[in-house]
């Protein structure tokens, strides 16, 4: 008599899978047909914030009147979104502009002509107490010579390669004739720490392997986690140096800063920045956000920029 | 803080689905059927099991293993499906996703469910037992209407524990870029919005306690009043009321 409740609970729970199968964060195709946008028929997938920063969603809605039919939360472009893009779970991406899976894969980026996106240049920030005239050498040298393509192949040797991150920044340093030996950075000892993604740790490494070439001595702090976790750290002093990007280290810091080109968002991170941090030089080397959709997608709807989104579906 | 939190929970903006973002109650239903589906595939793997492994005695190295599976870590098996399973989906469907939650969740349900049945078949009295087999039961209707019966309070409690560990750790179902309730964490967490985050684990809590309420509610009628006891000692001068009260005693 008991199992028969049990069994016929069992029952009715299982007819409600086809029910959560829907119910998910990605629901069917709705909103696509005559009359809506190309983008209100695709699904858009990205990291949590992207939701809701101000140029993410909000932005692309602002700046393009790009509204997408749905948003699926799905990492910080990572493996979970480039797997989506590709098979279909969502037709447009949050990617990054550094990523070797972009060119892999085939996907188009699609162009920011009103710079939506907030400039993301590669940026030293580092305690002012450790900003000693040679470290300042030492890393504006090094800043010079990043380039986005070129920060591209390193990833591609870390990601696809398995290459170890030391290994390619020495290699790098090496191939760009910055790895002489020196007296530079005598006397300076600081701890160098980094977040958790391999482009960041190659960029920390790149800095403490040149320090140390220079005479500093230095702690390595790699892979430390999110922004929450390690920005407290940096201010309070137990990290002195640590790769950064303009854009997503000023939208931290003052949330409410619109600007977005490359000088306007240098300058406002240095008026942002608390009085014991100081931003060294910005690199060329951009790893920016950038809206990404597969071959087919770009050329079912012609997409080349942003604002192709926004236009009414055939 | 908690009033910014119960300004999140008590906006009824947040309780409604848009066609864009997914509301509390949407976001409830997913993680409610999250974990029902875990549980009922769990109940028809490990009840049976349990009942069988009890009542023969045999297998009871399959309790073992199953309870050796519980120091599996989660997520980390979660994301090894994930990479396994998810590249044979294709196109709009979240099955790659869903299927290896739904493993996941299952593996942390069976162990409770699975040991406690086998337990509770396990220690029902040999003098009970032999009772039946002497009044000319047959093996089946000795476990199921004299075992079953009086392992029935060990068997909810082995279910009840299952829930609740599932209805916690559906939360990691949004790592996968599912829906449920740990949506609201994750998505908390990541735009900065603590209250959302904070709203969302006191829901995940909430809907615990609810459900486990709920199942409480179900095992004390569901429960024979002679096995969990909760009789009235003064009923009269009946046999069966004797006896009990004379186990109680002892």
């Amino acid at each position: 008599m008991k199992t028969t409740t049990l069994i016929a609970a069992a029952a009715a729970t299982v007819l409600t899978l086809g029910g959560v199968s829907a119910c998910g964060s990605s629901s069917s195709d709705s909103g696509s047909g005559s009359g809506g946008t190309v983008a209100s028929g695709l699904i858009f997938g990205g990291p949590a914030e992207f939701k809701t920063r101000t140029d993410g969603i909000p932005g692309l809605q602002k700046t393009y009147g790009v509204k997408f039919a749905k948003y699926t939360v799905t990492d910080t472009g990572g493996p979970v979104t480039v797997g989506a893009l590709k098979r279909g779970q969502i037709d447009a991406a949050d990617l990054f502009t550094t990523d070797p899976s972009i060119e892999a894969n085939d996907f188009v980026v699609l162009e920011d002509p009103k710079s939506n996106f907030k400039a993301q240049n590669i940026v030293p920030i580092i305690n002012k107490t450790k900003a000693t005239d040679g470290t300042k050498q030492v890393l504006n040298a090094i800043q010079a010579k990043l380039t986005t393509d070129g920060l591209g192949a390193l990833l591609d040797k870390i990601q696809n390669d398995k290459e170890d991150p030391d290994a390619v920044a020495k290699e790098w340093l090496d191939d760009q004739d910055l790895d002489g030996a020196g007296t530079l950075a005598k006397g300076v000892s600081l701890t160098v720490g980094s977040a958790n993604f391999p482009e960041n740790v190659v960029l920390a490494d790149i800095y403490a392997d040149a320090l140390s070439n220079q005479g500093a001595t230095v702690t390595k702090k790699l892979n430390i986690g999110s922004r929450e976790k390690y920005y407290p750290a940096l201010k309070s002093g137990s990290l002195d140096l640590f790769p950064e990007y303009t854009g997503t280290i000023l939208a931290y810091l003052d949330a409410t800063s619109t600007v977005s080109t490359p000088d306007d968002v240098y300058a406002a991170l240095a008026k942002a920045l608390p009085a014991n941090l100081v931003a060294l030089d910005k690199a060329d080397a951009e790893d920016s956000d950038a809206v990404v959709v597969t071959k087919q997608t770009a050329e079912k709807y012609d997409l080349k920029s942003i604002a192709d989104l926004a236009r009414t579906a055939k | 803080m908690i009033g910014s939190v119960l300004g999140w929970l008590l906006d009824p903006e947040h309780w409604r689905s848009t066609p864009f973002d997914t509301g509390i109650w949407a976001q409830l239903g997913a993680h409610v059927g999250f974990t029902l589906i875990a549980l009922a595939i769990a109940v028809l793997l490990a009840l049976p099991a349990g009942l069988v492994i009890g009542h023969t005695g045999r297998g009871s190295w399959l309790v073992s293993a199953a309870n050796a599976v519980r120091a599996l870590p989660t997520v980390g098996v979660l994301v090894l499906l994930v990479v396994v399973i998810s590249p044979h989906f294709y196109g709009r469907t979240n099955a790659g996703f869903l299927i290896p939650t739904e493993i996941v969740l299952v593996v942390l349900a069976v162990p409770p469910i699975l040991s406690n049945a086998y337990a509770g078949v396990q220690n029902v009295p040999p003098q009970v037992r032999d009772a039946a087999f002497g009044m000319g039961m047959t093996g089946p209707q000795v476990l199921g209407r004299v075992e079953l019966p009086n392992a029935l309070p060990l068997i909810f409690s082995g279910f009840r524990s299952a829930m609740l560990q599932v209805i916690a750790t559906a939360t990691i179902a949004s790592y996968v870029t599912l829906g449920g309730l740990g949506r609201f964490i994750y998505d908390g967490l990541a735009q900065k919005d603590y209250p959302q985050m904070i709203g969302g684990a006191v829901l995940v809590a909430a809907l615990a306690l609810i459900s486990d309420l709920l199942v409480a509610l179900v095992q004390r009628y569901a429960v024979s009043r002679g096995v969990s006891r909760r009789f009235r000692t003064d009923t009269g001068p009946d046999s069966r009321t004797a006896v009990l009260v004379e186990e109680d005693v002892r």
